[in-house]
């Protein structure tokens, strides 16, 4: 049962009077200033946690990214010398196009199977919510085991690699192919990856999205003689637009910002093919030990951050804050 | 009609098929000796069927402690969230006081602040607090993620029940504390029970935090063990895939369980996808 079910079973019997007594019995001013004091007391702890380990390493962050930091030595101020650096770097401008590569080919693929999956998942007549589990595994699972497991899937050698054990049994191929070890191939397995992870998510939403319209449209759009492809592109994609921008840009900003796939299947390899924006700033960090300069490379995110948050913002906030 | 019947089908299966097929594969190595593996016999079903990756794993490697320093970690890191996400969950949904949105906005900016950004100074933070190197560093760390979550959601549940129920009893003499504990709380234990479980799944999950915050092997988790599997002893892939079989199986049964609310929370707020 959901929340809000049990909310209005409750509801029905709650003697609604007794509201408009609690108002009375407290004057208002009063009433306000201790429930300012609650607020500060209960959001403590929440305080306490953001300021000491979200911005205080966030302002450390900042600061780093303007000095030479090697580990064992003290920090010297160094100016924009890490970002000049990074600018007119080969290397990072590999980083940032493959992070983009990455994530605009991840979030294309999710949007168009997670648009099927909902329609596949409306349309289905019985045990709908058993195939809606089904399908949302691949979400729930760590994605350290997703890329491991994608890993032996693409993997060169048969008796390990679920695609070419597959083709060579079926006598497709006659020998392996090393799917990975091609900048190309190593690129499309870390996107398939991720595609696998978070497509369920997607079909998950869209289906709620597509429940939330209301069946008289589509009645309507039948008796004025609209086709099943016209009530799709007139009534379900306007409908589901908020949920689509919503879950776009939710996972644009954390594609974006990926490291678990790319470094357990590939460490951004073959040579920099795969590497992004987060396995890059690990490599430059705890690899070179160069401290200031990793950090500089995840700031160059945050503009970008800074740029989506508000859109985001002002769909998701409105219905908690109302 | 019956084509959108059969066309419906054959979606479902192709679905099916894609998500279980690498499942499938993991699982079905996991029972497969190492010439099945070696000299890719019996691909499809492991044919003899053998326990002894897991017997190996579970006698040979260290897997037992990272399970054991996971299971820990996610429990403190789910208790230290659920305090700290109730509280700040309730004040926002129902007390009214200045900033109260500007609160909520920066619960769902440091919600989508990634990880990623703040792994090389919380590093620094944890380790002159003496931190790194042992779960304490995970138990401070994991709650910078799943309390912003976890705290977003159950804004989400709080807000879903009438105030009318807390107002009704307050006016009956209840203090708002036994209001909250008495009212509140057990309508909105469905919420936070889903909730503690996101908070669960993320940390048994997490990868980046402990690959840099533990160094000893001994005290890591299992994500980061299951790494040092494969670079540590190449030679033991079924080792690997019941590893990752072990690991995969709480989280499913969990989440079985709140399957329901989980999806609806999803289709409230919004989830990390």
């Amino acid at each position: 049962m959901s929340a809000d079910q049990i909310a209005s079973r409750l509801g029905r019997g709650a003697p609604s009077a007794g509201r408009a007594g609690g108002h009375l019995a407290v004057p208002r001013s009063i009433k306000r200033r201790r429930e300012t004091g609650t607020a500060l007391l209960l959001l403590l702890p929440l305080f306490v946690l953001v300021v000491g380990l979200i911005v205080y390493p966030f302002y450390r962050a900042i600061w780093l990214s303007f000095t030479d930091k090697l580990v064992g030595y003290p920090e010297r101020f160094v100016g924009l010398r890490n970002y000049l650096y990074l600018a007119n770097d080969d290397t990072f401008r590999t980083v940032v196009r493959n992070s983009l590569v990455f994530t605009v080919a991840s979030v294309v693929l999710k949007v168009g199977t997670g648009l099927l999956m909902a329609l596949v998942l409306h349309a289905t007549w019985r045990w709908r919510n058993f195939f809606r589990g089904l399908l949302l595994l691949p979400w729930i699972t760590s994605t350290v085991i997703i890329a491991l497991t994608w890993r032996w899937m693409f993997d060169a050698f048969p008796g390990r690699g679920f695609f070419n054990s597959v083709l060579l049994d079926a006598g497709l191929l006659s020998r392996p192919i090393a799917f990975m070890a091609t900048p190309e191939g190593a690129m499309a397995a870390v996107v398939v990856a991720n595609w696998w992870r978070g497509f369920p998510f997607f079909g998950v939403s869209y289906l709620a999205g597509m429940q939330s319209i209301p069946g008289e449209l589509y009645e309507a759009a039948s008796v004025d003689g609209a086709g099943a492809g016209r009530r799709f592109w007139h009534i379900t994609l306007p409908g589901l637009k908020h949920v689509m921008l919503v879950t776009i840009v939710l996972t644009f900003i954390f594609t974006i910002n990926d490291f678990n796939i790319i470094y357990v299947m590939t460490r951004g390899g073959p040579g920099t093919a795969t590497q992004v924006f987060a396995t890059y700033s690990y490599e430059v960090a705890f690899n070179q030990l160069r401290w200031g300069r990793g950090v500089t490379i995840s700031i160059f995110v945050v503009p970008l951050l800074i740029a989506l948050i508000p859109l985001l913002s002002r769909y998701l906030l409105r219905e908690r804050t109302a | 009609m019956t084509a959108w019947k059969a066309a419906t089908i054959a979606g479902l299966v192709g679905f099916c098929l894609v998500v279980l097929v690498p499942f499938w594969w993991i699982a079905s190595m996991s029972f497969k000796t190492y010439e099945q593996i070696q000299f890719a016999q019996s691909i499809y079903v492991p044919r003899p069927f053998t326990w002894e990756n897991y017997t190996g794993l579970w006698l040979d490697t260290r897997f037992p402690l990272w399970l054991r320093n996971s299971a820990i970690t996610a429990v403190v890191v789910t208790a230290i969230t659920t305090v700290i996400s109730c509280l700040s969950g309730y004040a926002v949904a129902r007390l009214r006081f200045p900033g109260r949105e500007s609160v909520a906005s920066l619960i769902l900016i440091l919600y989508l602040v990634p990880p990623a950004l703040l792994f090389i100074p919380l590093y620094r933070v944890l380790a002159e607090l003496g931190a790194t190197n042992s779960l304490w560093s995970l138990f401070l760390s994991y709650p910078t993620f799943t309390v912003p979550f976890c705290t977003w959601l159950l804004i989400g549940f709080f807000k879903a029940l009438p105030v009318e129920l807390e107002e009704a009893a307050m006016v009956d003499g209840a203090t708002r504390t036994q209001a909250l504990l008495r009212v509140l709380l057990p309508l909105a234990a469905p919420g936070i029970v889903a909730s503690a479980i996101f908070a669960f799944t993320l940390s048994w999950n997490e990868f980046l935090y402990a690959l840099i915050f533990i160094q000893d092997e001994t005290m890591t988790t299992v994500p980061v063990g299951l790494n040092l599997l494969i670079y540590g002893d190449v030679f033991h892939w079924g080792q690997l895939m019941a590893a990752s079989v072990i690991t995969t199986v709480p989280v499913v049964a969990l989440y079985m369980f709140i399957h329901r609310w989980m999806v609806e929370g999803l289709a409230a707020g919004g989830v990390k996808g």
